[in-house]
């Protein structure tokens, strides 16, 4: 029954595990890139093992992009976006090996939850995920969105910075696929051969996130980097497991949302940890601390993001149907061994079903002890001076920007337009975090809107398609609403302190 | 010894061409790394799977670095155009032809625009289905249905392979009934979960789909359960599949749905046929040395057996034709699908 664990299963797991950190810490570098990278190599590895090379990449890819996210403030992949709200402030004020902790323990407890899921319900839930129609998940994105007006902390320049990233989302072609005319829009004509498929994401995330912070500390002047006695790692490091006792509820909420979002196709890993956050600051008694350096924030963020590894598998071996971008690369490990996913998969093939969930089993637990070892040393990534660190950081950028299409320089464009935007941002008071949102979000929001009305003919629709719509609608009011009750308290308690002051 | 400055520049001359020899004779073959992209974004796709077996089979035979890379057809025919050296080559199938037919934007007439390459492989699987509850059993049932003036709606991914089977549909509906192609509905979607949800929401009565990634549905008895209502191959190719088949479906059952069990009539006559064939794309300018670098290659591989094997394990028919034959036929089967699209129209 097991007969599939060798040696070589095992070592595969742990290469592609560690390999998999490696690419989701580089900023630009996925998981997504790290399982095509390696697909070729599966084929004279078998399934099993290649499976096992495969979903070690996929664990260590995702969760590797809580590395940058924390040290740099750079998201390592799209997902950890959220990670970035309160890991690089807490790596700032030096407590950068804590908040690394936190976010490993995070992503290990959603990856073994979200593995709990795949492994006991994948067939009832993937049944389950189809009653999402386009209206459901045009709803479930319009949710995620909403996360924009809570993270803003001017809610006006916020949602204004949102909706200028969903407009820039939409330059490209409207394919007819996605209910379009197969026509370029919003560019001009010299433009038609670069923007064919719009700015490619990780581009415009690395250069706002990454390449626009290094322009404005260049602008300040370069500071130093931190010395080692600021920090405070190792025996100095304020992190305990007691953290834990009162985020029990935020860590299985998290895990929960993300392993739902990856069982739904084509809603995404980014919607999995911007729920998985929001959520967090809802119901957190001290929602005012998120972004500013809250651990419940990272444990919300890194859970969720790991929570889809196992949600977005259900689809895939209940169905045939990928979760998300990264499993759908993963079909081509079965289809280069002539296998088919679909509805009898899993009880056609129960050695191949046992294999993946032992390798993701084992690469859950590969990952937590690679990165739960190495922290103390990434964490002194801070103490490299600033002056050596920058271009460094700029080089990795450019690279991962380069490499991201294949070698598009294009994209190595798109890095630095967006990098000197998001410099430009900030001096204008407009919002980064809902901009990128808006710019992530876009896309699908716009397909699965337009699908909706294309297949049912009317706006109605969204209040009356399922009591799943419903719900959703409870969802998106109740966060609207709170964003607005805390707008307007943070602008209550800053006109007061500013009358005592 | 004192060397004249003209025997000097006549030995430089003399060492740099013997220098350059070996690589001006390499430039006539293929570099040592190669990167081979393919008209499709899905490395869980036909094109990708096909492309990784010759890719690999070329790799091993020549020695040399091949690598499959996913980037669809837009990003594809641009690295083409890009490079005249070799490094890139391109493997694609009917739709880099189809999309030039049905005018979508982005794909130039390859014949004109690119050097068309050998056929490696057909995939036979280009397949209708209804749900398992349907009330229609055959195509006989929805042509039926169409006359009778009720609306069929069929999901399709547009401007491509998708596409020529319902355009067939039409065709068909027509040459039976004038006026009830109109009843044939198309659902525009994106790719097989699209088509597959359409019919799941209820959307669609009828989608396109293969049978590679559909025959499981076939299989269960829930309400995502499908039945097939008709496989565009010829007959002949589908015979050269495996006896048993493809999942729990053996070719027996198959044929059934195909020509001339299951007609949909191109004029009254003969039926409709369409085979997914897939073939190598060049870059117009690239040294034809490395096309006859390829079909040397190909027919070794061919000969010696062991790719067909594969093929046929992944329900895929071997079909390696040379440069020339390959051009002559895919020029023809351009120009029938170019007049089945103006019989239509």
């Amino acid at each position: 029954m097991f007969e599939f664990i060798t040696p070589l299963f095992c070592l595969l797991i742990i290469g592609g595990t560690f390999l998999g950190i490696i690419f989701g810490s580089i900023p630009g570098l996925t998981a997504t890139m790290a399982v095509a990278v390696c697909l070729p190599l599966t084929f004279p590895l078998g399934l099993e093992n290649g499976l096992a090379l495969l979903l070690g990449l996929y664990v260590g890819g995702i969760s590797g992009g809580l590395v940058p996210a924390v040290l740099l403030g750079i998201p390592g992949t799209p997902s950890s976006i959220t990670t970035t709200f309160d890991g690089f402030p807490m790596a700032a004020s030096g407590e950068g090996e804590k908040a690394l902790r936190i976010g490993i323990v995070s992503s290990f407890v959603g990856g073994l939850i979200s593995l709990g899921i795949l492994f006991a319900f994948a067939p009832t839930l993937a049944r389950f995920a189809i009653e999402f129609s386009y209206v459901e998940k045009f709803l479930i994105i319009l949710f995620a969105l909403t996360v924009m007006a809570a993270l803003s902390k001017d809610l006006l320049l916020g949602i204004f910075s949102g909706v200028l990233g969903i407009f820039l989302s939409l330059i490209g072609r409207y394919d007819i696929s996605d209910g379009g005319n197969g026509k370029m829009r919003l560019v001009p004509q010299e433009w038609d051969y670069y923007l064919d498929n719009g700015f490619s994401l990780l581009p415009v995330l690395i250069g706002l996130f990454g390449l626009a912070a290094i322009l404005e500390q260049a602008e300040i002047g370069v500071p130093k980097g931190h010395s080692r006695e600021d920090l405070k790692v190792g025996g100095e490091s304020t992190f305990s497991f007691g953290i834990f006792r009162n985020q029990a509820g935020n860590l299985a909420r998290s895990s929960f949302i993300g392993t739902f979002v990856g069982i739904l196709p084509g809603v995404g890993g980014s919607a999995a940890s911007l729920l998985g956050y929001s959520n967090a600051k809802t119901f957190s008694k001290h929602p005012q601390t998120f972004g500013k350096g809250e651990p419940a924030g990272i444990v919300a963020s890194e859970s969720a993001n790991n929570g889809l590894t196992g949600g977005a598998l259900v689809p895939l071996l209940s169905l045939g149907i990928p979760g998300d971008a990264t499993t759908a690369i993963l079909v081509g490990a079965f289809t280069l061994q002539g296998i088919q996913v679909g509805p009898l998969f899993i009880g056609n093939n129960p050695d191949t079903w046992n294999a993946m969930i032992i390798a993701m089993l084992l690469a859950n637990v590969a990952m937590f002890m690679m990165m739960y070892i190495a922290i103390r040393h990434m964490a002194l990534v801070v103490t490299v001076p600033k002056h050596i660190l920058f271009p460094i950081i700029l080089m990795m950028c450019v690279v991962g920007a380069y490499t991201i299409n294949y070698g598009i320089m294009f994209d190595v464009w798109t890095l630095l337009i967006f990098g000197i935007l998001g410099w430009l941002m900030v001096k204008l008071r407009l919002e980064v975090a809902p901009f990128i949102i808006g710019f992530i979000l876009g896309p699908s929001s716009e397909v699965y809107f337009v699908k909706s009305l294309e297949s049912f003919g009317d706006l109605t629709i969204f209040f009356t398609k399922s009591w799943i719509a419903v719900v959703l609608w409870i969802l998106i009011i109740g966060s609207l609403v709170g964003s607005f009750y805390m707008s307007r308290r943070n602008a209550d308690q800053n006109a007061s302190g500013r009358a005592v002051g | 010894m004192t060397i004249s400055r003209r025997n000097f520049l006549a030995t430089s001359a003399a060492g740099a061409v013997a220098l350059a020899a070996p690589s001006l004779a390499r430039a006539q073959q293929l570099p040592r790394n190669v990167r081979l992209v393919i008209g499709s974004t899905s490395t869980g796709g036909d094109t990708y799977q096909n492309s990784s077996i010759v890719a690999d089979a070329l790799a091993e035979h020549l020695g040399i670095n091949i690598r499959v890379d996913a980037v669809g057809a837009s990003e594809g025919f641009r690295a083409l155009g890009r490079d005249s050296r070799g490094t890139t080559l391109m493997m694609f199938h009917d739709q880099s032809y189809l999309g030039n037919l049905y005018g979508r934007e982005g794909y130039a007439n390859p014949f004109e625009a690119y050097t068309v390459g050998q056929t490696v492989s057909i995939n036979p699987g280009n397949a209708y289905l209804v749900p398992k509850s349907s009330t229609y059993n055959s195509m006989e049932d929805i042509f039926n249905a169409a006359v009778a003036g009720e609306r069929v709606r069929v999901a399709i991914q547009p401007g491509g392979v998708s596409e020529i089977g319902f355009s067939a549909m039409k065709n068909a509906a027509n040459v039976r009934a004038p006026g009830s192609a109109d009843n044939l509905v198309a659902v525009n979607t994106g790719g097989q979960s699209d088509k597959n949800q359409t019919m799941w929401d209820d959307l669609a009565d009828c989608i396109n789909g293969s049978i590679q990634a559909n025959e499981q549905f076939t299989q269960i008895d829930d309400d995502t359960a499908m039945k097939f209502v008709w496989i565009t191959a010829r007959q002949a190719t589908l015979q050269q599949a495996p006896a048993e088949g493809m999942g729990n479906t053996t070719r027996e059952d198959l044929l059934k749905y195909a020509t001339p069990a299951t007609s949909v009539t191109l004029d009254g006559s003969q039926d409709f046929t369409f085979d997914k064939e897939f073939f190598f794309l060049f870059n117009k300018e690239m040294d034809t040395a490395i096309i006859d670098q390829l079909d040397e290659a190909l027919t070794a591989i061919y000969t010696e057996g062991a790719i067909q094997e594969r093929q046929l394990g992944s329900f895929f028919i071997p079909n390696f034709l040379n440069f020339a034959d390959a051009q002559a036929h895919l020029q023809a089967k351009n120009e029938t699908y170019r007049n089945v699209l103006a019989q239509i129209s």
